[in-house]
């Protein structure tokens, strides 16, 4: 009987892990833009990777990672997650010298080496709401960006220009004046 | 270790159990301390202090007298030691584990060298020592022991607690579950059940991240479990964890014995073993955690440990017992006849 109880307990784990899980998906939400830590790996290594051990919150100094409850999928939960616009990345690189899974690959603390690994995603500016295009001179943007005339530069009346190079930090949205911001990130999970 | 062959029980052996509680309030403490600590680096390195509310700069103010005999530099320096048990980072040296490299591998269906080498030398030392993680460092434990602790005041306030038994074997279908449905979703899901994990996890959420997160209610839900349905039932029928460190420690060198010359079948070990397991007939088997309650409980020094790879086969009744003064009295009388 208890055999029978065992075996059985094994079937029904087998037929859960056939059946296409709801867990997979990775955005459940359209609407929930967020960030992974710099260096993190493309989306579905990502998940099979990170063991939601929260080193790299613990030793980010910014505070900038949080966790996901239950909001983002079952799969999701307790990985780390940055929204920018509450709190950008400083590119201190730490959490990928924590990270002991690999789902943080470690980046060197350079210019160099953040320009070449880290791929969070890109700023996109808003030309209606950016008030440089507005005709008043802002430019906050420019100067809250880590790798200034590198990921982002200015032409006439501060009017910001991000290139190619944007790492998708996050700081030049958490820093933008407007209400709502003129300047997002788009993340890039790939 | 002669005193293991030659039978007499060493003295200090009785005091184990003091010691696996003094370690388990250390880690315990040390998953509650790292998360401030980490808070304390953060404001430091926000320069922040004069910005810190009244009781945020009281914090800081302890922080700082707690750190400041090791550190110059805490922003960097208190780097050095950072994570739980379930995977942590110390003075560079990084330990995880078993489940969770376990866990990794069944999601993405892949082996990591570099992060499998994470828990090596927990499963090392848990071939050699059993499953020692369950009895001497799970803060899980730690909070599971004190709630079987508060049934018993329950049960003295006349409270009925739940003293149901199910199949031990359960936790491994849990373990197999656990890793199928984490290969399933290519996500470590076993992360999310596993009280350890969760309780480190809570621990930095509740003081760092402001505020508990999902586990703290699963979490919950298993201390409810081992009071109101099974004793330390999570641990006996569910932990894949444990379940995982039952197989390693399946073989293990170090285990304890049942001296049968000094028993006298009260009983009180099984009474007091957390893992339902039968010490009095010398049934420890793999699930024992070497946690030394029945050697701290026993009042006739009948409980040691010893080196050997497997339990040592039933002994039948202690000698200082009823049953065996029973069976040996008639031997006993024609002794003396024989002497007189």
């Amino acid at each position: 009987m208890r055999r029978r109880q065992f075996l059985e307990a094994l079937a029904v784990s087998a037929a859960a892990a056939v059946v296409p899980g709801g867990t997979r998906a990775a955005a459940a939400h359209a609407s929930l833009r967020y960030l992974r830590p710099p260096g993190a790996l493309a989306a579905a290594d990502f998940a099979a990777t990170c063991i939601h051990c929260g080193q790299c919150g613990e030793i980010c100094p910014n505070r900038c990672i949080r966790y996901f409850g239950l909001e983002n999928g079952l799969a999701s939960t307790d990985t780390p997650f940055i929204i920018p616009r509450d709190k950008g990345c400083i590119l201190c690189m730490k959490c990928g010298q924590v990270c002991p899974s690999g789902a943080i690959q470690p980046v060197a603390h350079t210019a160099e080496a953040i320009l070449d690994h880290v791929n969070m995603g890109r700023a996109v500016v808003d030309r209606s709401l950016c008030l440089s295009y507005q005709g008043k001179s802002c430019g906050v943007c420019y100067r809250a960006c880590p790798l200034q005339d590198i990921a982002i530069t200015v032409g006439m009346m501060e009017q910001p220009h991000v290139t190619e190079r944007c790492v998708g930090c996050g700081l030049c949205e958490r820093s933008c004046i407007q209400m709502p911001q003129a300047i997002r990130i788009i993340p890039d999970y790939s | 270790m002669s005193s293991a062959t030659t039978g007499k029980p060493f003295f200090l052996w009785r005091h184990l159990n003091k010691l696996r509680w003094l370690t388990l309030t250390l880690v315990f403490a040390t998953l509650l301390l790292l998360p401030a600590l980490h808070l304390y680096q953060t404001y430091v390195a926000a320069h922040a202090y004069d910005l810190l509310a009244p009781d945020e700069q009281r914090f800081y103010d302890t922080m700082e007298a707690l750190s400041a005999p090791f550190t110059n530099d805490p922003a960097k320096d208190l780097d050095a030691v950072k994570g739980t048990t379930w995977s942590a980072n110390l003075f560079g040296l990084k330990l995880s584990d078993p489940l969770a490299a376990l866990g990794q591998a069944a999601a993405g269906h892949t082996l990591y060298l570099p992060f499998l080498l994470t828990a090596l030398i927990p499963v090392l030392l848990t071939l050699v020592l059993g499953r020692v993680f369950c009895g001497w460092i799970c803060p899980a434990t730690f909070v599971y022991e004190l709630n079987t602790n508060f049934s018993v005041w329950l049960r003295r306030l006349g409270l009925k607690t739940g003293t149901r038994r199910f199949d031990r074997r359960i936790k491994y279908a849990a373990l197999g579950v656990g890793l199928l449905l984490s290969a399933a979703a290519g996500a470590v899901l076993v992360a999310g059940v596993y009280p350890p994990a969760i309780v480190g996890r809570e621990a930095y959420y509740a003081i760092a991240q402001g505020g508990l997160g999902a586990g703290s209610v699963f979490f919950v839900g298993t201390l409810l479990f081992d009071l109101l349905v099974a004793r330390r039932g999570f641990c006996r029928y569910v932990c894949p964890g444990g379940a995982l460190y039952s197989l390693l420690g399946r073989f293990r060198l170090v285990r304890i014995r049942r001296l049968v010359e000094n028993c006298n079948d009260c009983a009180k070990c099984n009474a007091v073993c957390e893992f339902a397991l039968d010490p009095l007939h010398d049934g420890f088997g793999q699930e024992c955690n070497n946690c030394a309650a029945c050697i701290a409980v026993c009042p006739t020094e009948a409980m040691t440990f010893t080196l050997r790879l497997a339990d040592i086969p039933p002994q039948g009744p202690g000698h200082l017992g009823h049953q065996y003064r029973k069976q040996h009295s008639g031997d006993n009388a024609r002794h003396q006849q024989a002497v007189a």
